[in-house]
């Protein structure tokens, strides 16, 4: 299958095209940067451009729409730009160019308006009442997506929750690099039960849904690992595996949700392009439960995690070692 | 004030309210023809194509309206469009109440006012709008198409009544909370008398909205449900009838609908059609008497309680459920009508005809003349020892005593007497005339036991103090007997009218009535771990086929001397002959329970045999020590030892074969409901552990005892389908058993009854045990929790008493729940483990300690666990110490992994 990968330079796109091409697929990608991807053709360019992306999907039978700005601070406008504008751009060049697939990556935080989430299904995008820009516009940007489908353009919407693994530069890296420093804070009784999503399995979801949304489309899928863990034993874990000491710096959780900036300042966060967020709102998200119902994806993508998170952590012990 | 008139409305949107049920009738009553809104579901039910197969007329109370049977309104058509039977359910809102017409007044309600609208005349206003309607749907009435009326307050009556007088067309009657009589001895309830007191009636009623704002807090009613009764009396002039209805309760025979109600009384003692009683305990108004009355007039009324209900009993609960569930029990959906079977009926059941002939008073009436020991009764000091002639001449004695003073067969006796010769007197007697033993054990506390006695209602206490304080204190109903005399004073303190004692020396004139085999022989509560205590119910039948199980699996026979330390068994050494020896213990604290004391219970009886709990056990090795050479020989006799009441472990089996190096250990598993059920050894705990099985292994059925599984689906309901054999093997299930011996059913709890019946397999008379476990490729069953505790995950239902099992054998773990969290079918699976006897702080576990829990649990299962917490305290059930309150648990792991705090409170 001819398939187009967009945001590929970042570790999700990138490892996605690598595995559409490992299975015998013929890749183009569009990013800014060249992707690295042996085997695929680079089409280098932003979504907001028109050309690019025309150019880009042309002749695709499937579009894994990666792409983002992720970040936490930022001209709204960018973000609008990227995550909404360059969907509607996206979506119309692939419906011109008759492309009959497209898999749209967007994020659990497009229906999160702050409660705790216990083993909720994907619910509707709700931009009007997201926490941050980057969540109000991808959300908007799902809505694009999701409002094209139709029998002969067939739109899946699969929303990755707390990815990491080794190469992870947004989560993983930042924990370790916080524990080695002795600054890696656990909000509160760190019970809080979180879903998370290693690598692995998020890139093989991914290229189940190429096939998965001939038979299913028009709907959201939350993508975790199916195993809640509480947060404060995951971020030791990844610290632990990273080389660093299990955190003991505790933080109550009022402080840090009033102070609003507490996880800002400590994660130290920078501008990042093409990956899963680490917004402000995370002080909320890593004090308040968030895990899923999984059986609805897995039934769909006919995909289970084949990478448990107990492995996961080896691999990353590996990685790190 | 001027109260104008206006027709009848059609109700606002409300919540819950379908607009397509609200129609206006006029109907044409004595006093001319007035407009009426009703609920009646019959247009929807044609709209959607159904037709019919009976009418259930609803009728309301004051200050409620058609409102308060909206839920019973949606249940009946959504059963019908499930293809049930099709009711139409016809409620109308009674005349000057809820959206019904309002007739102009000049003054406001008094009970002597010419503007008040009767009782009588209600009933005609029933009357008028239910005839109008029925004759709508052809053939209403008629065998094919049966009547049935249902009434709440007020309405309950008036609808009985109603029923008792067209009982040509009408097939069934049932009421919620209502009162047709007020004894003329007793003052009516307080809050009712606050609001009679002349000048208050109008203000409490119709000028303020008070009475109105009382009765919706009388149930478990949201704010927005709240609203939706009172839209109809938003105004003074819209709550004239409230005050109409207050006005016209006949407090005394000089008001004027006093002989209305009275023969309204009268014309419901003589309907003797089926009839059912749903009850809130807790209505302030209509109290238990009105019950007890309602029941003397209808004594073939099936009743459910709703013990934490109130007056508003349809909003607490689900009635709707228990309504149909009930007509389908009497009428079946049409088609199946004829095919389908009474499942709670005891006269068709081969269980209980098939029990042996022998009655349960027939070896103790044999040996009259047996100068050998039957009780020995350590409890007493010194220890007291009696023959069989005594025992027979005391039994016979009080019985005759009993029924001079007036006790009636199938009265109920409430025992509040400790395990002893005077306990075993007290039953025997009753056993003899048919009076039914109440047995609510201490362990349930003051309240639970106010609850459960109150909810048995005996007419007779036989107690020694301290039960008799109870009584007096929590106001317990029945009439008093002391067991010793008491003296004049406290006699009259405690109303005690006689004594065993005195009784014991009544002559022996009457011939005693004889109870059949299937009349109620005692009911047992249940310990309450799971809600209120249930009463369950033994026939003489149960109790003689019990007896027998003793014979026939554990040689409990004639002679036999056994030491009786386990409440339920201890009571049975007459029905089989044995001699039954009570060791000087606290039966509430079995702990209390020493070497020395057993031994010399075996002594004084030759006895060859032991009955006790895991608990008194443990302190009999524990103070096997004291013990001289002759009490060692004596415990070196012993042949049987047998303990129940919950699972002994091979450690415990072991120290007790310290203590009794002869005998054979026997841990049978059972219930208050079915009180032996399996059965295992001391060898065969040793081989189930070596299996690595999970749960507690209870060893296989007894004699007599059929056991199968229904299995547990994603969701954690039980399958109606039962297996047995091979495929029953190897999964998860609650066990159902079907036994001679087990219960008849619970004591008025209808649906609870029929629901733990409701298997017919090969025809027997089965029970939902509630246990949840699975039987292994040997047949042998191990428990795994409770039903309500199956922890439902994506991966399939776990049972938590086999993951429990293996956490607990961690170095690091004194014991364990565990639990799920979130939605039904993609639970999170925790362990909560408790902090007390280790070395571990409360919030989340280890990170060692998780990780080695989780390898285990996966090892065995491929379960995923979540996440293990460690609790600050550990709630466990009162009766035993040892059931851990896993619901509790989860309440707390829940709001812990939700981001709440650690150190919240557990215990509810």
């Amino acid at each position: 299958m001819r398939i187009t990968v967009t945001g590929a330079s970042g570790l999700l796109g990138s490892s996605v095209a690598r595995a559409l091409v490992t299975s015998g697929h013929e890749v183009t990608t569009l990013q800014r940067r060249p992707s690295g991807v042996d085997g695929a053709a680079d089409v280098l360019g932003s979504v907001t451009d028109a050309k690019s992306v025309e150019h880009a999907v042309t002749g695709a039978e499937a579009v894994v729409h990666l792409a983002a700005k992720v970040s936490m601070m930022g001209d709204p406008k960018e973000f609008e730009a990227v995550n909404i504008g360059g969907t509607r751009t996206l979506v119309d060049a692939a419906r011109t160019a008759g492309v009959p697939r497209l898999v749209h990556i967007s994020s659990p935080s497009v229906a999160h308006t702050g409660d705790s989430i216990i083993g909720d299904g994907a619910e509707a995008a709700t931009p009007e009442f997201a926490r941050g820009e980057y969540a109000r516009t991808k959300g908007a940007g799902e809505r694009i997506a999701l409002g094209a489908d139709s029998p002969d353009f067939r739109v899946l919407v699969l929303r990755p929750h707390l990815m990491w693994g080794p190469g992870d530069t947004q989560l993983t890296e930042r924990i370790i690099d916080r524990a080695r420093a002795g600054r890696m804070p656990v909000l509160g009784s760190g019970a809080a039960l979180v879903d998370t999503l290693f690598v692995d399995n998020a890139v093989e979801a991914i290229v189940a849904a190429v096939s998965a949304v001939d038979t299913t489309h028009g709907e959201s899928l939350v993508v975790t690992n199916g195993q809640p863990r509480a947060i404060g034993e995951l971020m030791s874990r990844i610290a632990i595996a990273g080389g660093a000491g299990e955190p003991k710096l505790r933080i109550p959780v009022a402080p840090a949700l009033a102070a609003g900036s507490v996880v800002e300042k400590v994660w130290a966060l920078g501008e990042h392009d093409d990956e899963p967020p680490l917004t402000r709102f995370l002080a909320e998200q890593l004090s308040t439960a968030h895990w899923f119902d999984q059986r609805r994806t897995q039934e769909v993508l006919g995909w289970t995690p084949r990478v448990s998170i107990e492995e996961g952590m080896e691999i990353l012990a590996a990685h790190y070692a | 004030m001027k109260f104008p008139a206006r027709p009848a409305q059609i109700p606002p949107q409300l919540p819950e309210w379908d607009p397509s049920w609200s129609r206006i009738v006029e109907a044409a009553t004595p006093d001319g023809t007035h407009e009426f809104h009703v609920l009646d579901t019959l247009p929807v039910l044609r709209a959607a194509g159904l037709e019919p197969e009976g009418t259930i007329l609803a009728l309301h109370g004051n200050p409620t309206w058609s409102y308060l049977w909206r839920r019973l309104a949606r249940a009946t058509v959504e059963t019908a469009r499930a293809g049930g039977r099709v009711w139409r359910l016809i409620a109308p809102d009674q005349l000057e109440m809820g959206f019904s017409e309002r007739f102009a007044h000049e003054a406001m309600p008094t009970p002597k006012s010419d503007e008040v609208r009767r009782i009588a005349d209600r009933l005609n206003d029933f009357d008028a709008v239910v005839t109008t309607l029925i004759a709508e749907v052809a053939g209403s009435g008629s065998a094919a198409h049966p009547i049935v009326t249902i009434g709440h307050d007020w309405g309950g009556v008036l609808s009985l009544g109603w029923a008792a007088r067209n009982s040509d067309i009408v097939s069934a009657a049932i009421s919620l909370n209502t009162a047709v009589h007020q004894p003329e001895d007793t003052p009516i309830p307080a809050p009712l008398r606050a609001t009679l007191a002349g000048p208050m009636l109008p203000t409490a009623t119709v000028l303020t909205d008070w009475f109105l704002r009382v009765t919706m807090s009388l149930g478990d009613l949201s704010a927005e449900t709240k609203s939706a009764f009172s839209a109809p009396y938003r105004s003074a002039a819209d709550r004239w009838a409230i005050g109409n209805f207050v006005a016209d309760i006949p407090v005394d025979a000089n008001h004027p609908s006093d002989p209305e109600l009275q023969r309204i009384g009268k014309d419901i003692a003589a309907f003797d059609k089926p009839a059912l009683l749903v009850w809130g305990p807790k209505d302030p108004v209509f109290l238990e008497r009105y019950l007890r009355d309602l029941r003397s007039r209808l004594p073939q009324a099936d009743l459910h309680r709703f013990e934490t209900a109130s007056h508003l009993v349809s909003e607490d609960h689900a009635v709707p459920g228990l309504v149909l569930d009930w007509l389908d029990a009497q009428f079946g959906t049409a088609a199946a009508a004829s095919a389908k079977e009474s499942t709670t009926g005891a006269d068709d059941d081969p269980a209980a005809t098939a029990a042996p002939a022998r009655a349960v008073t027939a070896i103790l009436d044999a040996r009259r003349d047996d100068e050998a020991i039957a009780s020995v009764d350590f409890a007493q000091n010194p220890a007291q020892q009696i023959s069989w002639r005594h025992l027979w001449h005391v039994t016979t004695s009080i019985a005759n005593g009993l029924l001079g003073l007036g006790v009636k067969p199938g009265d109920r006796v409430s025992m509040l007497v400790p395990p002893g010769n005077n306990l075993t007197a007290a039953l025997y007697a009753c056993l003899k005339i048919g009076a039914v033993a109440v047995v609510a054990d201490a362990g349930l506390g003051p309240k639970g036991m106010t609850r459960a006695i109150t909810s048995a209602d005996p007419q007779w206490i036989i107690g020694e103090l301290p039960g008799l304080t109870l009584a007096r204190a929590f106001g317990w109903p029945g009439r008093r007997i002391s067991v010793t005399p008491l003296g004049p004073v406290r006699s009259r303190l405690f109303k005690a009218e006689t004594s065993l004692t005195a009784l014991s020396r009544t002559e022996h004139r009457a011939e005693l009535p004889a109870p059949a085999a299937g009349d109620d022989a005692a009911i047992l509560f249940t310990s309450g771990s799971t809600g209120p205590a249930k009463g369950v119910r033994y026939t003489h039948a149960n109790i003689s086929a019990l007896a027998a199980v003793l014979t026939r699996v554990f040689d409990v026979r004639e002679g036999t001397g056994l030491v009786a330390g386990f409440p339920p068994f201890a009571l049975l050494g007459p029905a089989i002959g044995a001699t039954s020896v009570t060791p000087d213990m606290s039966v509430t604290k079995p702990k209390t329970l020493t070497a020395s004391a057993i031994a010399d219970a075996i002594i004084a009886g030759r006895a060859t045999m032991v009955f006790a709990s895991p608990a008194a056990y443990r302190n009999v090795a524990a103070t096997a020590g004291q013990l001289d050479a002759q009490q060692r020989a004596a415990c070196a006799r012993v042949e049987l030892v047998l303990s129940a009441g919950a699972p002994v472990p091979l450690e415990l089996m072991d120290a007790i074969a310290e203590v009794f190096p002869n005998a054979s250990i026997h841990s049978p598993y059972g219930m208050t409901e079915g009180l032996l059920l399996t059965d295992i050894d001391r060898a065969g705990v040793a081989e189930a552990d070596a299996t690595g099985g999970l749960g507690v292994c209870v060893g296989r059925p007894i004699d007599g005892v059929e056991l199968a599984l229904a299995p547990i689906d994603d969701a954690g309901n039980s399958a109606e389908e039962l297996l047995q054999g091979e495929a029953s093997r190897g999964r998860l299930g609650e066990f159902v058993v079907s036994a001679a011996h087990i219960k008849s059913g619970y004591d008025n709890l209808w649906r609870t009854t029929a629901d733990s019946a409701r298997d017919g397999m090969h025809g027997l008379t089965w029970h939902r045990t509630n246990d949840i476990g699975h039987i292994d490729d040997a047949g042998r069953v191990w428990l795994e929790g409770r039903l309500q505790h199956v922890v439902t995950t994506a991966r399939g239902p776990v049972g938590p008493g086999g993951l429990e099992a293996l956490v607990d054998t961690d170095a690091q773990v004194s014991r364990s729940a565990v639990v799920g969290i979130g939605p039904v079918g993609t639970q999170a699976l925790v362990v909560v483990l408790d902090a007390e006897g280790t070395a571990l702080s409360p919030g989340v576990a280890p990170l060692d300690l998780t990780a080695r829990l989780r390898e285990q649990i996966a090892g065995v299962g491929g379960h995923d666990l979540a996440a293990v917490l460690v609790a600050p305290e550990f709630p466990t059930d009162i009766r035993h110490n040892s059931k851990i309150d896993r619901s509790r648990l989860a309440a707390w792991a829940d709001r812990v992994l939700a981001g709440g705090p650690v150190r919240g409170r557990i215990r509810g």
